[in-house]
């Protein structure tokens, strides 16, 4: 890519990047001082991450996301007046496989909870696969939620971008065109569906953040991210976004052959927190994964959260429990996702 | 009024346009603008077209390409679609613009790649969204239509392009973004590639009959909710192949009284346009 120079991975730039990060949080006064000390990860590695069991599509979600996103740290009062962008999974939607894409119901509940808290709510996404964004509103049901919530829809594959320094430094990109709404924001809300991946394992709220990345520059696919390497490209967008918390629908989710051909898998979970690297941490052990194997989340680990579980307070339920193992691809480059196991 | 004259009414008030869904925040991009000009020139509206063509001139690089926008010269796969505008509007009098975009795109291909994971022939190369990567679907169509436009339909690029686009089509027919068998799984199709994969492959046969699917394809997916992107471009791939459905302009038009009240995108007027204009004859081959 032209106009993407090398340069040298620097992982001191990590922990400025959190600090500055953080401290865009506490001065927004968005998340607790707890919060803060949890992303200055070698000084206070802890962060909090809240699990709902028994969840349904037409269930009061709005109450249970409130409750769990203030129990991970989220201040409500910090975001009154505060632009918060909601950003779905819409890869490449169809009706006839919506356990791919987030439910219309989770956004629905998602934007009620912070309107409730006085934020401007903004619905985006660029997806990854198709070219008509207007199509995957339709086939991913999110049309709905927008009509239903009379919410905003920026189409963030087509948007003029600003370019921001990539603050992760493990990929070659000297930075990142981000839309102008994603630049432009006081907080992103990642709203992943809970899903297999069959090229890094585990998709969740980290890997989401592709879709803040708009195709009009990188493709469709975003292939100058693919040719950057996945792991890396996604840990460094999660370092160079603006603040970011995650709120995963892990209701109907997808095991097998995702994240877009896998079969559905009902787990009725809601997962939150304000430490999207946590969050997919506590994803990966629900689903019997070790997060240490996920390359982006070893990446993430002590620089933009902790995945450690000793380091990871659960609120809510216990994921204990709540595990049941997704089945994984039997390819080689997902074997040891489960370390002593075979996968099926 | 026919919705045909409403919406040509409404490009021609701003040939220059954007991607946004209103018209009244439009920023203006390439592609929008392109493919403006080429929907108003198709309905005989030359004056107005020329506006298009004329901005897109300016913008466009002493190199020959062409940016996603005014001040984004990167990408530059929307100059596939400036090479067909000024092509439309006045073949002649662009034939500087259209030379220059034309040596551009042929200069540039995509990665081939050496890959276990993925079916199709890996080794071909056509065109990438971005530089350095590897070819996909709609931008190895969209120069393919625009090189044959201009007198390139047997160069050798052009050729392997064609081999291409056949090679990433599903089995059963249709296309996606430009992936076909992952690790041993069938992918689905969409209708937005497909159709554009069809105005590309226009006159051209398949003896495994990959071609014939993706139009059987492409009939059984157009419907009265089709969404107007994909509407207009399997329009267009159908109608490249004589197989138009009789209710073409109702779908078109249902398509455009939903646009309007979404917002009434100058972008996909375009194309609705574009698709109502009847069979487009790209290639002089």
């Amino acid at each position: 890519m032209e106009d993407s120079n090398q340069k040298t991975p620097s992982n001191d730039r990590i922990g400025r990047r959190a600090l500055l990060a953080v401290g865009g949080l506490t001065a927004a006064g968005l998340i607790t001082a707890g919060t803060y000390r949890q992303l200055k990860w070698a000084a206070q590695p802890r962060a909090q991450v809240f699990i709902a069991s028994g969840q349904r599509y037409d269930d009061n979600l709005a109450r249970t996301i409130g409750y769990g996103l203030v129990a991970t740290g989220l201040q409500p009062e910090g975001l009154r007046g505060k632009r918060v962008l909601l950003k779905p999974n819409m890869v490449e939607p169809t009706k006839a496989a919506r356990h791919m894409t987030t439910h219309p119901a989770v956004v629905v509940s998602v934007a009620e909870v912070f309107r409730e808290w006085g934020a401007e709510v903004i619905v985006g996404e660029a997806p990854g696969h198709v070219r008509d964004t207007e199509m995957a509103l339709e086939e991913s049901g999110i049309i709905d939620a927008l009509t239903d919530g009379q919410l905003s829809f920026a189409d963030l594959n087509y948007e003029p971008s600003r370019f921001v320094t990539n603050a992760g430094g493990a990929c070659q990109l000297k930075g990142f065109y981000f839309p102008e709404t994603v630049a432009g924001v006081d907080l992103i809300v990642s709203l992943p569906k809970m899903k297999t991946h069959h090229w890094v394992g585990v998709t969740a709220s980290m890997k989401n953040m592709y879709g803040t990345i708009p195709g009009i520059r990188y493709g469709w696919p975003k292939n100058v991210l693919h040719f950057n390497g996945i792991p890396q490209t996604v840990f460094d967008i999660n370092a160079s976004l603006p603040k970011t918390i995650a709120v995963v629908d892990g209701i109907e989710c997808m095991e097998g052959d995702g994240p877009i051909m896998g079969t559905k898998k009902h787990m009725g979970l809601l997962v939150m927190g304000t430490v999207p690297a946590a969050v997919d941490a506590t994803v990966c052990r629900l689903m019997k994964v070790r997060p240490e194997k996920i390359p982006y989340l070893k990446l993430a680990g002590g620089k933009l959260g902790p995945i450690d579980d000793r380091f990871i307070e659960q609120r809510g339920e216990p994921w204990q429990p709540l595990v049941s193992p997704f089945s994984i691809l039997d390819v080689e480059h997902l074997r040891d996702l489960r370390a002593g196991e075979k996968v099926s | 009024m026919s919705w045909i004259d409403d919406a040509l009414a409404r490009l021609a008030a701003r040939p220059v346009c954007g991607y946004e869904a209103s018209p009244a925040d439009t920023q203006p991009a390439t592609e929008p603008t392109a493919l403006a000009t080429i929907a108003l020139a198709r309905h005989g509206r030359y004056n107005e077209a020329r506006r298009g063509a004329e901005w897109l001139v300016e913008l466009q690089r002493a190199e020959g390409y062409l940016g996603v926008r005014s001040g984004e010269d990167f990408p530059r796969w929307p100059t596939s679609l400036a090479i067909l505008a000024w092509k439309q509007v006045d073949a002649q009098a662009y034939a500087k613009p259209i030379d220059r975009a034309a040596q551009w795109a042929l200069s540039v291909e995509g990665a081939r790649l050496e890959t276990d994971h993925a079916s199709h022939n890996s080794q071909l190369a056509a065109w990438p969204w971005v530089e350095g990567t590897h070819s996909w679907v709609e931008p190895s169509a969209l120069f393919t239509i625009a090189l044959r436009a201009t007198g390139f339909a047997e160069h050798a690029r052009v050729r392997e392009a064609v081999a291409l686009l056949v090679d990433r089509l599903l089995p059963d027919g249709g296309c996606n973004y430009g992936n076909t068998v992952v690790l041993g799984q069938v992918l689905r199709p969409h209708v937005q590639p497909s159709g554009m994969a069809m105005l590309a492959l226009s006159g051209h046969r398949d003896p495994r009959g990959k071609i014939p699917r993706t139009l059987d394809y492409l009939t059984f997916a157009v419907s009265s909710e089709t969404t107007s992107a994909s509407l207009a471009w399997a329009l267009l791939g159908l109608a490249a192949h004589r197989q138009a459905p009789p209710d073409t302009d109702l779908l078109l038009q249902a398509a455009f009284e939903r646009n309007l009240k979404r917002g009434g995108s100058l972008h996909k007027i375009a194309l609705l346009l574009l698709a109502a204009a009847g069979e487009w004859r790209i290639a002089n081959d």
